[in-house]
């Protein structure tokens, strides 16, 4: 069947002229790499003027110094991130005057008020970037989780139901910067948000005890120091559930981004 | 089979001819964005070995090659359950020292070979203090601690083998031992551990140190695969640390900001 349409003449033009295409590619692209080779190299981030120590610092991740080279994306980016921090400030804010809360477990009221400050300055690092990016502050809390926590909050009832909100909030934001860093194009915002999303997963991995802690009616565990031959044997795991952190709940980088 | 004209032949079929075509087209396609891959990547491999200096050159690009580029993609897919097997990485075990004078990674393999080598380190901790625990020589464990072991143990195993498919994907050996120049301090720190309290400080080290310099990778290398792999592990050796932290009664987040000063060098490598 349709052995007799076959032009083999024009095949073994066509195979010839492949073959050709084929050979000139490969001499093309190894005289490229051949010429790459020979240039003169461009400066890496080690060479760069004093760059390893700035680098190597800690929260000061977005110094004076640094060369804006953030694009549109990366700064829709950084006011997501600013936005999901302020929402979290926001939430924590509220559950501290709780009286649950605030007449509670000691160690419970004073984590969120660390934390709070960890969200604060996590909200300052992203303005600043996003400011000396060009773009603008975000000081509103981003608005899809905003409606959520606008739909929880009356039902927040206990301890349990606070840490949970939280939980949502932290695997959110840990979850989004954790992608991020493979988004943005700017490699100090890579260092930016590699970062933070660390320090919202120990956020969450506290707040997993915590609540496994409050459902098995041990709240008296939760202390610091705590009493570690207590401690029910799923304490032990339930603060890592993943091997790889996962970024399938990551937020758009537009979802908080100043309009 | 069909007789050609002009003297040339065509030895099978047009229905196979074009099947052979198709498959032919799918591979070149399946090809040129990894010869694209390995072409951008031996292009800065020449700019880096043009304008290498001694000391901290090995903390470039993690992927050379269009195989470790590949590997690195397939990463997060083959590796994202949380209790996978180890990759037979034993308490002490120990991979040889090349013994020549050039290491078998070099460049941006040399970091993954440190990944995969301080996975190996934790996962060979975790089963020592496993051990030593129920041999009874850390007095009473509770059962929390053995949970987290374990656990943590399994993350590490897992961690490891999506490293170790990144160097066998750019032909270079697997690690399955520790060829790390601290290994014999880091056993001997082990064997000297009587309490529950001893292992958790050295775990804690071991996590702290794992989580920063997969924090100091993911902003020093280029590849989409090997950044989002780094940054994926990241949170979670931090994670382990809190956990520690929470045991040893030490307040479980104390960074705003994780730092990297405790990032291990690839200097540690012994191969």
């Amino acid at each position: 069947m349709g052995e007799e349409h076959l032009d083999t003449r024009l095949l073994a033009e066509l195979t010839e002229q492949s073959q050709d295409l084929n050979s000139d590619a490969l001499r093309i692209t190894r005289d490229a790499l051949t010429d790459f080779g020979q240039q003169e190299p461009a400066r890496r981030w080690w060479q760069r003027g004093g760059t390893v120590a700035a680098l190597a610092g800690g929260a000061a991740l977005w110094g004076a110094t640094r060369a804006t080279a953030a694009s549109s994306d990366d700064i829709q980016a950084l006011q997501t991130a600013a936005s999901l921090e302020n929402l979290a400030v926001s939430v924590y804010t509220t559950a501290a005057g709780l009286p649950f809360i605030k007449d509670g477990n000691k160690t419970v009221s004073a984590f969120i008020a660390k934390t709070t400050t960890q969200h604060q300055a996590h909200a300052q690092a992203f303005n600043a970037a996003a400011t000396q990016a060009g773009g603008k502050a975000q000081m509103d809390p981003d608005p899809k989780y905003a409606a959520i926590v606008k739909q929880m909050l009356p039902s927040i009832k206990t301890p349990a139901d606070v840490v949970n909100l939280a939980l949502t909030l932290e695997d959110t934001a840990a979850q989004t910067y954790t992608a991020y860093v493979s988004k943005v194009t700017d490699v100090q915002l890579r260092k930016l948000f590699g970062s933070v999303a660390p320090v919202e997963a120990q956020h969450r991995s506290i707040l997993l005890a915590v609540q496994a802690l409050l459902a098995g009616n041990m709240a008296d565990l939760i202390a610091i120091p705590t009493d570690p031959a207590k401690l029910p044997a799923a304490a032990g795991s339930v603060g890592f559930p993943d091997a790889f952190y996962p970024t399938k709940n990551a937020s758009p980088i537009s979802e908080g981004a100043v309009q | 089979m069909s007789a050609g004209t002009g003297g040339w032949e065509l030895p099978i079929s047009e229905g196979e001819l074009s099947r052979l075509t198709r498959d032919l087209d799918e591979a070149h396609r399946e090809y040129l964005p990894l010869m694209h891959a390995a072409a951008t990547d031996l292009g800065e491999e020449l700019r880096d070995t043009r304008s290498a200096q001694p000391g901290p050159a090995s903390r470039r690009r993690f992927l050379l090659g269009a195989g470790g580029v590949a590997a690195a993609l397939t990463l997060a897919a083959c590796s994202s359950s949380g209790t996978k097997n180890a990759v037979g990485v034993g308490a002490s075990s120990s991979t040889s020292p090349s013994g020549s004078s050039g290491s078998v990674y070099t460049g941006d393999l040399q970091v993954v070979a440190l990944a995969t080598a301080l996975e190996n380190q934790a996962v060979g901790a975790y089963t020592a203090t496993l051990a030593a625990a129920k041999a009874g020589k850390l007095g009473t464990v509770p059962p929390a601690v053995g949970t987290f072991a374990t656990t943590a143990m399994a993350q590490h195993a897992d961690h490891a083998k999506a490293w170790n498919a990144v160097l066998t994907g750019a032909g270079k050996p697997a690690i399955t031992g520790v060829p790390l120049s601290n290994q014999s301090a880091t056993l001997k720190a082990l064997g000297a551990a009587t309490t529950v309290g001893d292992v958790a400080k050295l775990a804690l080290e071991l996590e702290n140190q794992a989580a920063q310099t997969y924090l100091f990778a993911a902003y020093n290398v280029s590849s989409a695969g090997g950044i989002a792999t780094a940054a994926s592990i990241a949170p979670v050796e931090a994670m382990h640390a809190a956990i520690l932290n929470f045991v040893l009664g030490q307040y479980p987040v104390p960074d705003d900001f994780l730092p990297v000063d405790k990032a291990a060098s690839p200097t540690l490598l012994t191969v």
